[in-house]
């Protein structure tokens, strides 16, 4: 169902270069010049990544990406498996160094200091934007040493006292004390999947963090512990700014201010979520979102 | 749909052939189990027969009378006099007067080969401990010769082996048994004793401890430097040409023969830095070398089997690597770490090779006091005791492998006992 | 743009249930654009036969409806559709209400050409309703057209005529309060027409309701209490 677009209904920023015709499967040529569509770039942002390459030995994973994430916003990240977006992620605190062969290119801050600049110290940075993985990966140690851990590496309390209150208001952040304050010296790990995946985002709210970045965070949880989290997201939004990797677009739809999709290593379309979810910019985001490839 | 019941009878068809091929497959299995298990337990079961012997020995009742005029000694303080004093006299008199028909001077001489030529230093050692005793007679269980205890023992089993012994000794024998003045008592010596040319003198503890003592220093050598290795080369080192290099050497050098270590032992321990031969030292320096590789290759799979989510977990904090490592990682691989260790160990306590080239093969009569003492270790002792002819070494033989055994099994389940202790889940 | 297709979901079954409902709601359309020619016949040819067959036909109508309306929300529970698909569906939900809204007005005609047929009187009136009949019908079948085609072009024009059938609907009225100003004993019978007419303009305003959902579909953009945006 092909029509000439010649109607001025407000100003449609799909021009011709989008105009794809037959309804056979989207089969768009990416570019490498190819731009992002959309508000790719905000006032009032908390981090901004420019011009960003990402390479894995050869392979280029991340293909000049250009976004900001908003100051105690939501950024959801989607795309379809193999897109890149954990790996954008995972730049944004630089947890790509682990990997030897992962080299990034171009400018990311963090309230306009450089995360790659020889003068800003790795561990110092992942202690203001934090970290919490699609599998809940608490320490094999009791509750409470796992909340404690950010705190006592970095230092950050003189005295037991503070030590405790400090986990308390954590796991008060995270809805989990009323679950484990009886239990807080028992292990981490005998808690269930939602309530580990909690006490995960604790851990990492613990030593205060600016950014929270979120890889997936509940695809290994039931619904009832999913909704649970994204209630804690919704509410931790107030204070953090988060960046979340997500393979359920309901979830993107569910907790973002702001979705960005991912597909081939480039970043097709950054747009407000309703806006995402009702009538994207990008006919390959269409596709993605309303169940065509991916 | 009238395909359905063809379909099914297909299945079925192919149903009775499959669970036949499974059952065959199970009764291989159960066929090649029970065969190893079969050999390892008739090894086992003519080893424990022909050792549980050397736990116990052949002892002869006498009436010994502490008699100063036959030692000959007029102060018992004074030490020369004391050790230069005829106290087996004391034995040969208790003897004679035990059997008082024998005359000649051979079939004394026989007489007196019924008692272990030791059993003088027990009298001796009785009598200083007791001055009081002095003059006095008292009914004492004397430490049978070898032949005597292999004919008793041998007759007890009721095929008796008198093939070393004269009809007087027989006579003499029998009537010791007639009375009851012959027994088999625990056999202390063997585990309290260096080795010993007399069979029924020999012990084991030589060789326990000189092989405690060799392998604590190997311990002490080996498990330190190899994790420290495995942690550089698992989570420090770059990954470049020269690391997989070191990588592929030290998978080959697990794999290296025993006796080339004892070679490279004999080659810069002694002939380059001047170690003395025969002592713990340079046994505990061979076998930590020899152990080094698996404790390296089996502490690095200990690392890697952390889960990565551990490390991203804790690098997402904040930490540092060298944090990562101390904190996480380690802890989590030390169980495997320790049983890679122990395992290795248990290696290092069952060679022979590499300590024969170093000269830890030597008869050694002495309890190693040090590390530094002239020392023998376990599967040497087994090795030496093998080779020796006396009939009675054979039942020693067994015995001291049923304690190597003893050791080996203690040092595997104390590894598996580690690893439950120490695992956590996560 | 304007790549309207409802194909090539992963998930093939998808695909067959939005044609599905897509199908039923241009089958609604259809037997309303008949009830609606019906009812406006029944009128003009006073038919009260034809009538009573259209307040007959009406029960079916809104059954096709309640039909549709559960198939949305089906594929809502099922799929949760998103973009074209979800405001596809969110489209056909609110068209088939303007569709049901058509057949209520049809009906409603219907029984005023019965009332109307057993009325005496000067027959003065049906020119208007002819008139205006014939345009709204044309809005309706236009608006149809342009649903099944995804034509955006087509529902906005159709949106404009829709301004012309608001204006002959004001001429039609001051016409009729003529007719009732010159012969009093008129009154019964052209109140009756006026209601039919004022059915006719609010039949003229839901097609124009479904035209706004068609550019929301295609255009994402929504365009209802917008009248400048018409005037484009």
């Amino acid at each position: 169902m092909n029509t000439s677009t010649t109607l001025g209904v407000g100003t449609l920023p799909m021009s011709a270069t989008q105009d794809v015709s037959g309804a056979g499967p989207v089969n768009i040529e990416l570019t490498a010049t190819q731009a992002t569509v959309g508000s790719a770039q905000i006032p009032n942002a908390k981090m901004t990544v420019r011009n960003v390459n990402i390479f894995y030995g050869e392979k280029q994973a991340i293909y000049d990406v250009n976004v900001d994430i908003g100051k105690n916003q939501v950024i959801a990240m989607i795309g379809p498996s193999g897109c890149g977006k954990s790996t954008f992620l995972r730049s944004l605190n630089r947890m790509n160094d682990t990997i030897d062969s992962c080299r990034v290119e171009g400018d990311i801050r963090i309230d306009d200091e450089n995360l790659y600049s020889p003068k800003l110290d790795v561990v110092e940075l992942r202690a203001r934007v934090g970290m919490v993985f699609q599998k809940p990966n608490p320490f094999p140690k009791s509750i409470y040493d796992n909340v404690a851990y950010g705190p006592k590496i970095h230092g950050l309390a003189d005295t037991r006292v503070d030590l405790d209150e400090m986990v308390e208001r954590s796991l008060r952040k995270a809805g989990l004390w009323d679950e484990v304050k009886d239990r807080l010296f028992q292990a981490g790990t005998g808690l269930s999947g939602g309530q580990q995946q909690r006490l995960c985002i604790a851990r990492a709210i613990a030593v205060s963090p600016e950014v929270i970045l979120m890889d997936e965070p509940c695809s290994a949880l039931d619904p009832i512990a999913t909704a649970r989290i994204e209630e804690l997201i919704e509410e931790l939004s107030q204070n953090f700014t988060i960046a979340i990797v997500t393979h359920s677009m309901q979830q993107a739809a569910r907790v973002s201010q702001r979705t960005a999709y991912f597909h081939l290593g480039r970043l097709i379309e950054v747009n407000p979520t309703e806006q995402v979810f009702t009538n994207p910019e990008h006919s390959l985001t269409e596709s993605y979102i309303t169940g065509r490839f991916g | 749909m009238s395909k359905t019941p063809q379909h099914l009878e297909k299945i079925q068809r192919s149903l009775v052939r499959r669970y036949r091929a499974e059952k065959a497959f199970r009764w291989c299995g159960m066929l090649a189990v029970t065969l190893g298990l079969t050999a390892v337990l008739v090894v086992f079961a003519d080893i424990f027969m022909k050792g549980t012997g050397a736990f116990s020995a052949t002892y002869i009742a006498l009436d010994v009378t502490y008699d100063r005029e036959v030692l000959g000694i007029e102060n018992f303080a004074d030490q020369r006099q004391v050790n230069t004093a005829d106290w087996e006299a004391l034995l040969k008199t208790a003897l004679r007067k035990e059997f008082p028909d024998v005359r000649k001077r051979s079939e004394k001489r026989k007489l007196y080969a019924l008692a272990s030529n030791a059993a003088g230093y027990d009298i001796k050692d009785r009598l200083l401990a007791n001055l009081r005793l002095l003059g006095e007679t008292e009914t004492i269980w004397i430490l049978a010769d070898d032949d005597i205890d292999a004919y008793y023992k041998s007759w007890l089993g009721g095929n008796a082996y008198t093939a070393r012994l004269t009809d007087g000794q027989l006579g003499a024998l029998q009537a010791l048994i007639d009375t009851d003045r012959i027994q088999l008592h625990f056999n202390a010596n063997f585990l309290s004793r260096g080795d010993s040319r007399e069979p029924e003198q020999a012990g084991i503890k030589g060789a326990v401890v000189g092989s405690f003592m060799t392998l604590i220093l190997t311990l002490v050598l080996s498990f330190p430097i190899g994790i420290a290795a495995a942690i550089y080369l698992e989570e420090f080192a770059p990954k470049n040409a020269l690391t997989e290099f070191i990588e592929v050497n030290i998978n080959n050098l697990a794999a290296v023969p025993s006796i080339i270590f004892g070679l490279l032992g004999l080659a810069i321990f002694i002939n380059l830095f001047h170690i003395p031969r025969s002592i713990p030292i340079v046994g505990g320096l061979v076998l930590a070398v020899m152990t080094l590789p698996t404790v390296i290759i089996t502490s690095r799979a200990a690392i890697k089997s952390v889960p990565p989510s551990i490390r991203e977990a804790s690098l997402g904090m904040g930490a540092s690597r060298n944090q990562m490592v101390l904190h996480h990682v380690l802890p989590l691989a030390l169980p495997g770490m320790l049983t890679g260790a122990i395992i290795g160990m248990a290696r290092a306590l069952g060679e022979t090779a590499p300590l024969l080239m170093i000269g830890m093969v030597a008869f050694i009569v002495d309890i190693p006091r040090g590390f530094t003492d002239p020392a023998t270790v376990l599967p040497v002792q087994i090795f030496l005791w093998a080779d020796s002819p006396e009939r009675a070494f054979i039942e020693k033989t067994s015995a001291a492998i049923m304690v190597l055994l003893g050791f080996l099994v203690t040092m595997n389940m104390s590894a598996v006992w580690l690893r439950k202790r120490l695992e956590r889940r996560w | 743009m304007a790549n309207m297709s409802f194909e090539n979901h992963i998930v093939k079954q998808f695909d067959g249930e939005l044609e599905e409902v897509r199908t039923r709601l241009m089958e609604m359309g259809g037997k309303v654009e008949k009830q609606l020619t019906n009812a406006i016949r029944s009128v003009v040819e006073i038919d009260s036969a034809l009538a009573e067959q259209v307040i007959e036909q009406e029960k079916s109508v809104d059954e096709m409806e309640l039909d549709i309306d559960e198939a949305c929300i089906l594929i809502i529970a099922r799929r949760q559709p998103a973009a074209t698909d979800l405001r596809l569906i969110m489209m056909v939900s609110k068209a088939v209400n303007d569709l049901e809204r058509i057949g209520d007005e049809a009906k409603k005609i219907a029984s005023h050409a019965i009332i109307l047929a057993e009325q005496e009187g000067p027959a003065k009136g049906y020119t208007e309703v002819r008139h205006l009949g014939t345009g709204v019908v044309g809005i309706l079948s236009n608006a149809l057209d342009a649903f099944a085609r995804f034509d955006v072009d087509a529902a906005m024009r159709t949106l404009n005529e829709d301004q012309q059938v608001d204006l002959d609907y004001q001429s039609a009225l001051r016409e009729l309060v003529t007719y009732m100003m010159e012969d009093p004993r008129s009154i019964g019978r052209v109140i009756n027409i006026l209601w039919v007419i004022r059915s006719l303009e609010r039949v003229g305003d839901h097609a124009k309701n479904l035209c706004e959902q068609i550019v929301f579909v295609v255009k994402g953009k929504d365009i209802r209490h917008q009248s400048h945006i018409a005037q484009d």
